[in-house]
């Protein structure tokens, strides 16, 4: 492949070429875009239902731990052990998890404070709900309704009070998780843009280009051609000289000179 | 006028932009293919693919007139800057349309005024193109397109009579072509002996490269928020400010010291009055604020009034002080220098010492002339006689640039700037200095300016790149003959 057809099928490669390396790039910043989205939703999700599990564990807790306090069941004990355990996994778990873990500590505090006071209440030898003594009735009757009293006192005023600092403190933790992921959606809105611009600017790149490609097209051979077809009509119907004053490519320069040469055979014929 | 042969010229010099992307690409590869790598590759290949398509077309010119030459120095320098914005764009942050513009051509223009407010914040690929398009400039887009032309002849020297302010040209006093080479070799010279001094001090060596670029482009784009100060090193400072000072002499003149010619920068009229510029402004600087309790040790307040007077009167605007916290004599000393800048022949910008010097000398004659009316005084620079043209060039230049000062303050105020920050953003943008006071300090930029006056002042960038009336006559193409 040589001169004309050389330069036009460069011309229009390079055009495909570069249309191609927009299209890929900013295919690739889509797929950038695509997985920014997919992780922010995911995450949101996943706070969402980390947050709603902590509160269902709080809850279970508060539950066993009012059945305990007030109506001295034994068995809620393990019950209100498990549902803290429970929580404070999926405390550590959203700790993994979050962008900023210094945003979890008051939660932790709050459930440790939570988990500390039950302790207390529940297996301090200073609070005994279990009742060792089986002798005296009426002993035993003011003691649990004593027992039942204390427990009520620590239940609405304690425990309440440490129960719903934690469940603010969830609250918080649902908005705040909506919060941290601010600066993961100035990225997806950053691979946005990334993903428009490439196309754009290349499209204003090939529109030059496709201009320049028309004007040298029409100035090195759209424009040559049409000198010479006058220049040969000009010789043919008037016998005026062929010339033809332009810069020639290749093929047309080869043009030029075969139909000189021709001319000339054709002189010669004559004489 | 060929258009196509002014394409092929231009196309040339979009060549060279796109290596320089190129390898800036490269840089984003090797550091862990940061967000500045597709930017910057998509870049390169669009700005080659806009330069090599003339080349597919049009063939050699054996001769360039000189209203082509011309159109093609002014169609580089403004088509760099359009192509320059693209990495920019791609990359997207802070850049939008009309501060990619104002940013590279900053770049391309050497001069170093910026918009960005966290410069940190960019990737290293693209912190390295911000550095070359200076690097770049620094030299003259068209000064690297007459190396890799391979036309010879008539066609260098049309382009490099615009290029190349007449007062350089007439101290050059060698053929085109060696112009060139004194261009490349001093440049590219100090340019390696800065980095490796800069490192030695104790810079990193992608720190190192960047400012030894900036430095000897006398541009000042910085990788850092707080530029030099950043370091705190007077080791540091003292390499840039001689990096600077020598980038801001004639490069004939300092090859002609090299290589021990008679017409060297000991003997040059113009130099000896710059460095008397330099001294006597950083002596009545350091009285000042040393005066004004603003630095309580004398020698700390030197350290600085060196380093700013040589960063703005070299046209680089680096900062190691916020010198909008200096006393009013101070920042008065420090604007004049920002007008007046280095000599001719340079890297810098500005109105030139040489000019200056010329003005100074025809005012005395003047004097003379009214006191001797018969007289006839020749005025001399360097012991030459100078001719009625270029007397009449330099007062001509001198009152078209204080001229332009005042019209763009006259159009900033009333964008409802302060008279400080309208003044002297119209004289750091028209000088290629930078930074100018007030709102745009040593330590603040060009980010919160309207992007109106954005767009001003970039004009105003290429004005004082291409001396005024290189810009002014591609409004009056049609009337060259």
């Amino acid at each position: 492949m040589k001169g004309i057809r050389r330069r036009v099928t460069i011309g229009f490669l390079s055009i495909v070429a570069l249309l191609f390396a927009s299209g890929i790039i900013s295919l690739f910043e889509l797929s950038n875009l695509s997985n920014d989205t997919e992780a922010i939703l995911a995450a949101s999700r996943r706070n969402m239902e980390t947050a709603k599990e902590m509160l269902k564990f709080a809850q279970e807790h508060s539950q066993a731990a009012l059945h305990v306090a007030l109506f001295d069941e034994h068995s809620q004990k393990d019950v209100c052990r498990r549902a803290m355990s429970d929580l404070e996994g999926k405390l550590a778990m959203a700790r993994s998890e979050a962008v900023d873990e210094a945003g979890l500590d008051s939660l932790a505090f709050y459930a440790n404070q939570l988990r500390v006071l039950t302790d207390e209440f529940v297996y301090a030898p200073a609070y005994p709900i279990v009742k060792s003594t089986e002798d005296a009735v009426s002993e035993s009757i003011i003691e649990d309704y004593a027992a039942s009293h204390r427990g009520r006192d620590w239940y609405d005023g304690t425990y309440k009070v440490a129960y719903n600092n934690l469940i603010n403190e969830i609250q918080n933790f649902m908005t705040h998780a909506h919060s941290s992921l601010a600066p993961r959606a100035e990225q997806l809105n950053k691979n946005a843009y990334r993903s428009v611009a490439p196309v754009f600017i290349s499209l204003v790149v090939m529109i030059a280009i496709v201009l320049m490609f028309y004007y040298f097209i029409v100035v090195y051979c759209v424009s040559p051609i049409e000198k010479i077809n006058r220049s040969l009509s000009d010789f043919l119907s008037y016998r005026l000289p062929f010339i033809v004053k332009v810069d020639l490519l290749d093929e047309l320069k080869e043009l030029v000179d075969g139909i000189e040469k021709l001319i000339g055979l054709s002189k010669q014929n004559r004489q | 006028m060929r258009i196509s042969i002014i394409l092929r010229y231009v196309g040339t010099v979009m060549l060279c932009v796109s290596a320089f992307m190129a390898v800036s690409a490269g840089i984003s590869y090797m550091n862990n293919v940061d967000s500045g790598f597709y930017p910057l590759l998509l870049s390169a290949l669009l700005t080659f693919t806009l330069g090599a398509f003339p080349l597919l077309f049009v063939p050699r010119a054996q001769s360039i007139s000189n209203k082509e030459g011309f159109a093609i120095v002014v169609g580089s320098w403004i088509l760099a800057s359009v192509v320059g914005m693209f990495p920019y764009l791609i990359w997207g942050g802070e850049f939008t349309l009309v501060n990619a513009w104002f940013e590279s051509v900053s770049g391309y223009t050497a001069t170093g005024a910026t918009i960005l407010n966290d410069i940190e914040y960019l990737p290293q690929g693209l912190l390295f193109y911000r550095t070359s398009t200076n690097w770049l400039g620094g030299v003259g887009v068209v000064m690297f397109a007459l190396v890799i032309l391979p036309s010879l002849g008539t066609s260098k020297m049309s382009l490099s009579n615009v290029e190349l302010s007449s007062l350089a040209k007439d101290n050059y006093r060698y053929r085109t072509q060696i112009i060139v080479r004194i261009l490349l070799v001093v440049y590219v010279g100090l340019t390696v002996i800065t980095t490796i001094a800069l490192k030695v001090a104790g810079m990193r060596w992608f720190d190192a490269v960047n400012h030894a670029m900036s430095a000897c482009a006398t541009a000042g784009f910085s990788t850092k928020n707080t530029s030099i100060a950043f370091y705190d090193n007077p080791v540091v400072e003292l390499i840039l400010a001689a990096a600077m000072f020598i980038s801001s002499l004639h490069f004939g003149l300092i090859y002609a010291t090299f290589l021990r010619k008679g017409n060297n920068i000991f003997r040059s009229e113009v130099v000896r009055t710059y460095i008397a510029i330099v001294v006597v402004a950083t002596l009545l600087i350091t009285i000042s604020i040393y005066d004004a309790n603003i630095y309580t040790d004398i020698w700390q307040a030197l350290r600085y009034a060196y380093f700013q007077v040589v960063s703005l009167i070299t046209s680089t605007g680096y900062a190691t002080a916020d010198t909008n916290m200096w006393t009013p004599f101070a920042i008065v000393v420090l604007i004049f220098v920002s007008i007046v800048c280095a000599c001719a022949g340079s890297t810098s910008g500005g109105m030139k010492v040489d000019r200056l010097l010329i003005f100074c000398k025809i005012l005395m004659a003047r004097i003379r002339r009214q006191q001797h009316p018969n007289a006839i005084i020749r005025i001399r620079v360097d012991g030459v006689a100078q001719d009625a043209d270029l007397l009449n060039n330099v007062v001509v230049f001198i009152v078209t640039y204080m001229a332009l000062i005042l019209l763009a303050t006259f159009t900033n105020t009333l964008f409802g700037q302060d008279m400080l920050t309208a003044f002297t953003s119209t004289v750091a943008c028209l000088g290629n200095v930078g930074p100018g006071f007030g709102e745009v300090g040593s330590m603040s930029n060009f980010a919160d300016i309207p992007a109106i006056l954005k767009i001003q002042d970039s004009i105003l960038m290429l004005m004082g790149r291409l001396e005024i009336f290189g810009f002014i006559q591609l409004l009056f193409l049609k009337w060259w003959r």
